[in-house]
């Protein structure tokens, strides 16, 4: 029977594109937004996902973004050094500056300013150079995206000046950095450095890092540290999680994409829906004739589900493939979506919600075929 | 041997004032062996009577009985497969499964008696061979003519053996000369000692294939005449 139900199907090729399309563009429209959405409020907090070897962050308690640091007194590093299970602590300055070419060509960055000594908190992709090279006089690492902006259609390498706050400052190396959300462009220098270029109070701590002790428990040395310093410690996923519920509290973007979304939903179940609907509703002689012939109702909500989910199955693959096809085609290192990136969590949410698009359709559709007499046959 | 008994059958359509009397206690006999003929005016309640003889629509009141079953007395699921193993139809406008092909088509009722694909079809195939369709099996309805499609769907009335099979107006959209061949292929093939043949219909031309006649009007049978066929048949 369920290779009737395929012929069935497929016997209709108008009706089937018609369906697939829906399921497709509403596929299309959940992927598409709901990984862009992700990978934008993503953003906020890249500059903590790229810190390798932290083990915890240290922050001012009216800290509530990765990307908008309150600043801390220098002593606040002493403080955390003391603390029980830590092994070592570096501090973190953040801001924002203005770069500026030879040609007048402008970006703002965000400059991260790493201890002079341990240089812990880079990002450890170096496309050129290394982090020694950060030790260098007046030394910078840009991002290569940063200096394709800067210096368009030139290749990468060391050795551009550039100007920051009237300071110079020269280009050692080059890193794959992510983008930041409120400046795509990261720079990284040391603490010494990123203090002159961007000149402010006397407390300027944006963040103290922690490595803990070999075996330490990371729970126990967050809440140590909290108690002991009056700040707030956080792990890297815990700063993640509260950066990004600050984006989505503060900007409109989650109803924004939120209603896209819906949308995208609300598509898919009135185009597919009233489709399958149709295309039932013009099989219904066919599935009269199958009723006559002694076909069971179980047997026939098998059919329509069959069909229903090999309609769900093609449309979002095809609405996935685009999905894919577009992040795989903007994730490119000098594109100013590079890093956007489509998680499986929301290619496996929206095969849910795809598969609950197909069930509400055929639902409506299969009322009409169970409640079918069979004696329509000998109607004409 | 009596195939099929009908016993003050009656069936009404609608509630209140819409409701319509289509059967008033309708009667009748049909045999196994024989092919007998429904005749009668538009409205009279053939299609309704045969509807209730081939177990779709359940009668308000009175007995039917089919190779000594009485249909209505079993579950909806028992009834389901009574009408699977024991009812062949053949209809009018033929209804054809459009995107399956005529061998397909015919395996039907194999397939949904859980019949495997392959020996289904090749059986089809063979008997599509029979009725003068070898070299269509893997054409779609769509290809083929009025009196072929018909021969699909008599195939498809027949494939799975049923004691009883049903044709409402099997000839109605078919020219002179394709109706008369139905007709006579319908008597070659349904027609069998243990198989009785129940046809609706308002061609008159094609009352000579007839072993039995029963005039219907107003929800009643009226009359029932046996016809040359039948005599002929009797007398040996």
């Amino acid at each position: 029977m369920i290779s009737i139900a395929l012929k069935m199907l497929f016997g209709d090729p108008v009706k089937l594109a018609g369906l697939v399309l829906g399921i497709a563009f509403s596929t299309l429209l959940m992927t598409q937004q709901g990984g862009f959405f992700i990978s934008l409020i993503s953003r906020a907090s890249n500059i903590v996902g790229e810190a390798k070897g932290v083990d915890v962050w240290v922050i001012d308690p009216q800290t509530e973004t990765a990307e908008g640091p309150k600043p801390m007194r220098d002593v606040e590093l002493f403080r955390v050094r003391g603390v029980d299970g830590v092994a070592d602590a570096s501090p973190l300055v953040q801001s924002t500056a203005t770069l500026r070419t030879a040609e007048r060509r402008s970006i703002a960055a965000t400059f991260l300013g790493v201890d002079d000594a341990r240089l812990l908190g880079i990002n450890p992709q170096f496309v050129i150079g290394t982090p020694e090279d950060l030790r260098r006089p007046d030394a910078i690492a840009i991002d290569r995206l940063g200096f394709s902006k800067l210096w368009p259609g030139e290749p990468l390498g060391p050795g551009k000046v550039i100007e920051v706050n009237d300071r110079r400052a020269v280009v050692v190396a080059i890193t794959d950095a992510l983008p930041g959300f409120s400046a795509p462009v990261i720079v990284y220098t040391r603490i010494s450095q990123a203090l002159a270029y961007t000149p402010g109070g006397r407390n300027r701590l944006s963040y103290i890092l922690v490595r803990l002790a070999p075996g330490a428990d990371a729970g126990a040395a967050v809440a140590r540290i909290s108690e002991q310093t009056g700040l707030k410690a956080l792990t890297s996923a815990q700063l993640q999680r509260m950066t990004i519920g600050y984006v989505l509290a503060n900007t409109g973007i989650a109803p924004s994409f939120g209603v896209v979304i819906a949308l995208g939903a609300i598509v898919g179940i009135l185009v597919s829906g009233l489709t399958f609907t149709l295309f039932v509703s013009d099989n219904l002689k066919q599935f009269a004739v199958l009723k006559a012939v002694g076909v069971s109702n179980l047997r026939l909500l098998g059919m329509v589900a069959t069909q229903a989910l090999v309609v769900a199955f093609i449309g979002y693959a095809i609405g996935l493939f685009i999905a894919t096809s577009f992040f795989d085609g903007v994730n490119k290192p000098l594109s100013d979506l590079k890093g956007f990136w489509l998680p499986w969590q929301v290619a496996a949410l929206s095969a849910g919600a795809v598969l609950a698009i197909v069930l509400i359709a055929s639902l409506v559709s299969i009322r009409r075929v169970l409640s079918l007499d069979p004696a329509t046959v000998f109607r004409g | 041997m009596t195939a099929v008994i009908a016993k003050g059958v009656v069936k009404s359509f609608g509630v209140g004032d819409t409701r319509t009397l289509a059967l008033r206690g309708a009667d009748l006999e049909a045999r196994a062996g024989e092919m007998t003929f429904l005749v009668g005016p538009s409205g009279c309640g053939k299609t309704t009577l045969i509807s209730i003889l081939a177990a779709m629509l359940s009668p308000d009141d009175g007995e039917v009985s089919v190779f000594g079953e009485s249909p209505f007395r079993l579950r909806r699921s028992q009834l389901t497969r009574f009408r699977m193993r024991t009812v062949g139809f053949v209809f009018q406008q033929f209804n054809l499964l459009p995107a399956l092909d005529a061998a397909e088509n015919a395996a039907v009722p194999l397939i949904v008696q859980g019949v495997s694909t392959g020996k289904a079809l090749k059986k089809a195939s063979d008997l599509l061979d029979r009725l003068g369709l070898s070299g269509s099996a893997y054409k779609l309805p769509g290809q083929l003519s009025g009196g072929q499609q018909q021969r699909v769907a008599i195939a498809r009335a027949l494939i799975h053996e049923p004691r009883l099979v049903v044709c409402d107006e099997p000839t109605a959209s078919l020219d002179a000369a394709s109706g008369r061949a139905v007709m006579e292929l319908l008597r070659d093939v349904a027609v069998s000692p243990e198989r009785a043949a129940i046809v609706v219909t308002h061609d008159d031309r094609v009352y000579s294939f007839a072993d039995r006649i029963a005039t219907m009007a107003d929800g009643r049978v009226v009359a029932t005449t046996t016809t040359i066929a039948s005599r002929d048949k009797e007398t040996g």
